[in-house]
């Protein structure tokens, strides 16, 4: 009897394996038509959505299916989806900063061949380079955004103070605006990818590459020097709690229902926010939400300053787009491709605040003091470190708790050692 | 039970438990399978993605072994689950102890308030416990800055451990109680009311008939509800990363389960993750050996 049922076990084990054992094979394309898109968050507006499910039918007859996914899953969803090729979507986005990682494992399709034909050399250079492997391209520009500051009129004017030329400068009138219920610059202690901008401001950088290597470098003078003024500004000028991460700082500019009065003089924030930013009067047509309209007498933009003038590089935000490496349909995602980025498609992207893929139509952003300020502080923006296990670092929570932990008052230098190899352990893969 | 004694050579009752066993393998086994292989493997993103996948061994449990990290994680488990157990036990004893003596009006209002809140979806119910303890306009902050002398507008429930796993442990509370309300109330219904009456008689007090009554009647219940919520607080997970969406996703706010998860599908060291799994399941058969080990005493007994 016993040896009956164990013969069994191993028989169904066997059998699981080796079921297992064949899915990692990339499959033949089998020239499909329904493909499936996968888009990150709610950043392609409804209309583009709808444009190209239209364009994609009409030029292929097939039917495209978009998925929205969350950011915040996202990274798992993508590990566990793209290597099967039962489920994986055809057409992806993805976080710029994650495009090494991917495609240092293979997750994408080759389309150097088909570069030219999608924009060449008039794609953005720096979401284009980090999409490449060996000199050839897997992950292509999607959009790209960039960060600004958003600041009060009323709050900054009362207190007799001028847009900040200098990083210090600014500094210095962010810790003057604040209150007990005022932020002078509302910014979350593990606000990452927010506070980068301080060390990329100091000519300090997250990591290196050293021959074949990454290396952490939170431990350079430069990073830290960044880091130190960082740490500075939040204990003088942010109420915001030392666990908030990347959020939604809109809220806190608005004023306040219950006060009146707005909850930080000063925010940063992703272009698209300003939709988001302004008086704040009942939807018309639901009643329990509210409408903000930009009021240029109370609200106005600049660009976050450099330690020596001019504009501090900023985190370059966006997201690069590949073929999946494991999809059954190429040649229709291909098709999918040239849709992206066909100069209507390019032109509405900018028209709804999103930067272009490809440069030509840049202006499509329009000429007002947001589409300014977006191609400003974009000029000068920086990416993350384009090291293979840089989504991993991402994913550890590593970098939140460390700049929670300099914002918490911790000593800079033993932290900067301590994460430094932590960071070290995962950054190359 | 244990009085018939069971007969030699006869096959019904292997062939009955049959389907339990090959559906027990089918769901649990092959992944425990894949969990054991993968933990004695080098298994990043690159194996993912259909690379070979070197052994190592146990140079994965090494590592964990000497990580101080992981110990912290575990013991700070380990004091969430034993305190949130214990608490849940507590008040589920005695909301079943309430049941067996108000009116049946009362009962059913008190069991259907109950059952509302067991059968909340996790995901619905975090999301507005989210809300009661939001710093800016949640309710738990608006009505303890009422009382006067108690500041607390803004007060920030998930920036420091303590207050964060606090809140988590009264979200946990709030679900299991109910279950083992129920459970405990089930085996009060089993307790003789002549024993009771008769004790009462004697001049026993409530606590004492409680005491020397029916909690050695009710043992094995209160045993086993024990166990589950052990084992459940234990691989807790979806309460903790939802509460470090809305506070932190440092590490000083991990329990074991999302610890694991970042580990695997965040940090993508599928082998590292597939080690720590094992050590959970080490825990969790270590926690059950004890209960099943005084059963078969009883059994013996």
């Amino acid at each position: 009897m016993m040896k009956r049922k164990l013969g069994l076990v191993a028989a169904a084990t066997a059998a699981l394996v080796v079921l297992a054992g064949c899915s990692a094979t990339p499959p033949a394309d089998e020239g499909g038509k329904d493909i499936t898109l996968w888009v990150m968050g709610g950043d392609t507006p409804d209309a583009l959505r709808d444009y190209l499910k239209t364009e994609y039918a009409s030029a292929t007859g097939g039917t495209l299916t978009i998925e929205q996914q969350d950011w915040s899953d996202a990274l798992s969803k993508l590990t566990t989806a793209l290597p099967d090729p039962e489920n994986t979507p055809d057409v992806v986005e993805i976080g710029n900063t994650w495009s090494p990682t991917f495609t240092s494992v293979g997750a994408f399709s080759d389309i150097t061949d088909l570069v030219p034909e999608l924009g060449g050399d008039k794609l953005l250079p720096s979401f284009v380079e980090i999409g490449k492997v060996d000199g050839a391209n897997y992950a292509l520009p999607y959009y790209f955004g960039s960060r600004y500051m958003f600041y009060r009129k009323d709050v900054w004017a009362a207190a007799g103070l001028e847009v900040p030329t200098t990083l210090s400068e600014f500094s210095a009138a962010a810790a003057k605006l604040k209150t007990d219920t005022q932020s002078g610059f509302y910014i979350g202690g593990e606000d990452w990818r927010n506070g980068i901008s301080w060390i990329f401001a100091n000519g300090g950088d997250l990591a290196k590459k050293d021959g074949d290597t990454w290396k952490s470098t939170l431990s350079d003078p430069k990073t830290i020097a960044g880091l130190e003024q960082l740490q500075a500004l939040y204990a003088d000028a942010s109420l915001a709690p030392v666990t908030e991460a990347d959020s939604t700082p809109w809220v806190n500019i608005n004023n306040n229902a219950a006060t009146g009065a707005p909850e930080a003089a000063t925010i940063i924030a992703p272009g698209w926010a300003h939709w988001s930013i302004g008086d704040l009067a009942p939807d018309p047509k639901d009643d329990t939400k509210t409408i903000a309209t930009w009021n240029d007498n109370v609200f106005g933009t600049f660009v976050l300053p450099g330690v020596d003038g001019g504009a501090a590089p900023v985190f370059a935000g966006g997201s690069n787009i590949a073929i999946s490496a494991a999809s059954k349909n190429q040649s229709a995602s291909r098709e999918l491709m040239k849709i992206i980025f066909s100069a209507d498609y390019q032109k509405m992207l900018g028209q709804n605040g999103l930067g272009p893929a490809n440069l030509d139509y840049a202006d499509s952003l329009g000429d007002d003091q947001f589409a300014k300020a977006l191609v400003a502080s974009a000029a000068d923006s920086k990416l993350t470190p384009a090291a293979p296990g840089w989504a991993a670092v991402e994913g550890s929570g590593l970098l939140e708790e460390f700049f929670g932990k300099v914002n918490g008052g911790g000593d800079i230098k033993a932290l900067a050692a301590e994460y430094d190899t932590k960071i070290d352990a995962l950054i190359n893969g | 039970m244990s009085t018939i004694a069971p007969r030699r050579g006869i096959r019904a009752p292997y062939v009955l438990i049959v389907p339990a066993v090959v559906i027990l393998l089918a769901g649990m086994g092959y992944p425990l399978i894949w969990q054991f292989v993968t933990s004695m493997q080098e298994y990043g993103l690159a194996q993912q993605f259909g690379k070979p996948a070197p052994f190592v061994g146990f140079d994965n449990f090494v590592t964990l072994a000497t990580d101080p990290v992981l110990w912290t994680v575990v013991a700070r488990s380990l004091a969430f689950c034993v305190l949130t157990a214990a608490v849940t036990l507590a008040v589920g004893t005695l909301l079943a102890l309430l049941m067996t003596v108000v009116t049946k009006t009362a009962r059913l209002i008190l069991q259907i308030a109950l059952l509302l809140a067991w059968s909340m979806p996790v995901v619905a119910a975090m999301t507005v416990w989210i809300w009661l303890f939001d710093r800016r306009r949640g309710v738990v902050n608006y009505l303890l800055d009422m009382i006067p002398g108690v500041e607390m507008n803004r007060f920030d429930w998930l920036s420091t451990p303590l207050t964060f796993f606090a809140v988590a442990s009264i979200i946990v509370i709030w679900m299991s109680v109910p279950f083992v309300a129920f459970s405990i109330y089930a085996g009060l219904t089993q307790v003789s009311d002549e024993v009771l009456e008769a004790a009462q008689l004697d001049g026993a007090t409530g606590f004492q008939r409680f005491r020397h009554i029916i909690a050695p009647l009710i043992r094995p219940v209160i045993a086993i509800v024990l166990l589950l919520q052990l084992i459940w607080d234990l691989r807790v997970f979806t309460q903790i990363t939802m509460l470090q969406d809305a506070g932190s996703k440092s590490g000083d706010y991990d329990l074991l389960g999302t610890y694991i998860y970042k580990l695997g599908t965040s940090s993508q060291d599928f082998g590292m993750a597939s080690a720590v799994s094992i050590l959970v399941l080490a825990i969790t058969i270590a926690l059950s050996w004890f209960y099943i080990r005084s059963l078969l005493k009883e059994d013996e007994a």
